[in-house]
């Protein structure tokens, strides 16, 4: 029994290594996607670059159902969103959550032109593929 | 959040899976950190944060499911700030999921599970952007030709009947999201 488990551990190590090394924050990528360039203001954070679509009948605290529930500009793909709540197994925390997962291809910036004596990294239009999750 | 991405990953396509119903999210030891509110409390010095991020790590599972009929949404706006500036097709969708997280010095951890419970959540395609200036000819040929037809309401209050008498069933308690947004949440 206990070999299975360490069996079952191995594997599970092996398959969750990889795909943790492989998440890549935004600033890394060579196309940056682009925020959405409206939002909701909320003082006095200002701008949210984001919308947060709830049911009919709901606003405030939402905006309408309608509303873009993507965070990125320039994309084509697929979306899901949702809002939760839970508990932790201790029951000692609630948990709430607003997790978006976009999958698709998207119109983002990378730096024209690479030598650093031409510019200081203006941008120019650039086609990507991209999964991102909003935690 | 420098770049206006509220905590946005990139990670692998394989960490996605996508049926006609449903799509199911696997991953593990995200890079986050706890900012305890949000927003943060105003600035005490001009350009140093007053507040402290915990670096993290989160894994979680998610399935996301389709419910009802697609609504079509056509672009209702030409103004790029506006929220009714996009395309698609989206379902109602229910999530449920089990996650995990610790701090990164080991201070704090917890895990849990999480599902919709009747709070709002939707799944669909969608283009937004330059794809929805490029293609706002495609958008009238009804490519789309299984959804409901749902024009963009231009206010809250015109928004389908249908999806309002199924809203209007549930009473609704207002709690705090991440700190940052309230959320409805209905019993």
């Amino acid at each position: 029994m206990r070999s299975r488990l360490v069996y079952l551990l191995f594997f599970l190590l092996a398959f969750s290594v990889p795909l943790g090394a492989q998440i890549e924050p935004i600033p890394n990528l060579i196309v940056q996607p682009i925020p959405l360039p409206g939002g909701d203001i909320s003082p006095p954070y200002g701008l949210y670059n984001q919308f947060f679509p709830g049911p009919p009948g709901a606003t405030p605290p939402f905006d309408p159902i309608n509303a873009d529930p993507q965070g990125i500009t320039n994309f084509r793909g697929v979306t899901a969103m949702g809002y939760t709540s839970g508990m932790t197994k201790d029951k000692q925390y609630v948990v709430i959550t607003d997790i978006r997962v976009y999958q698709g291809e998207y119109i983002g910036g990378e730096i024209a032109d690479p030598n650093p004596m031409n510019s200081a990294g203006a941008t120019r239009s650039a086609h990507a593929h991209g999964t991102f999750v909003e935690i | 959040m420098p770049n206006g991405l509220f905590w946005i990953v990139k990670v692998p396509d394989s960490a996605v899976q996508i049926t006609e119903d449903t799509l199911t999210i696997h991953l593990v030891d995200v890079p986050t950190v706890d900012a305890f509110t949000f927003p943060p409390p105003p600035q005490d010095v001009p350009g140093i944060s007053p507040f402290q991020l915990i670096p993290a790590k989160v894994s979680f599972d998610i399935t996301y499911t389709k419910t009802g009929n697609p609504r079509r949404i056509r672009p209702a706006s030409h103004d790029p700030l506006s929220p009714l500036n996009w395309a698609g097709q989206m379902w109602n969708a229910t999530n449920s999921g089990t996650f995990s997280l610790a701090y990164n010095d080991g201070t704090f951890s917890a895990s849990g599970s999480f599902d919709s419970s009747g709070n709002f959540g939707e799944m669909g395609t969608e283009r937004n952007g330059s794809f929805v200036n490029h293609e706002e000819e495609a958008d009238n040929d009804d490519v789309e030709a299984t959804a409901q037809s749902l024009s963009l309401p231009l206010q809250p209050t015109q928004m389908s009947q249908l999806a309002a008498s199924e809203t209007a069933k549930q009473p609704a308690k207002v709690v705090l999201l991440k700190g940052r947004v309230p959320v409805k949440v209905t019993y």
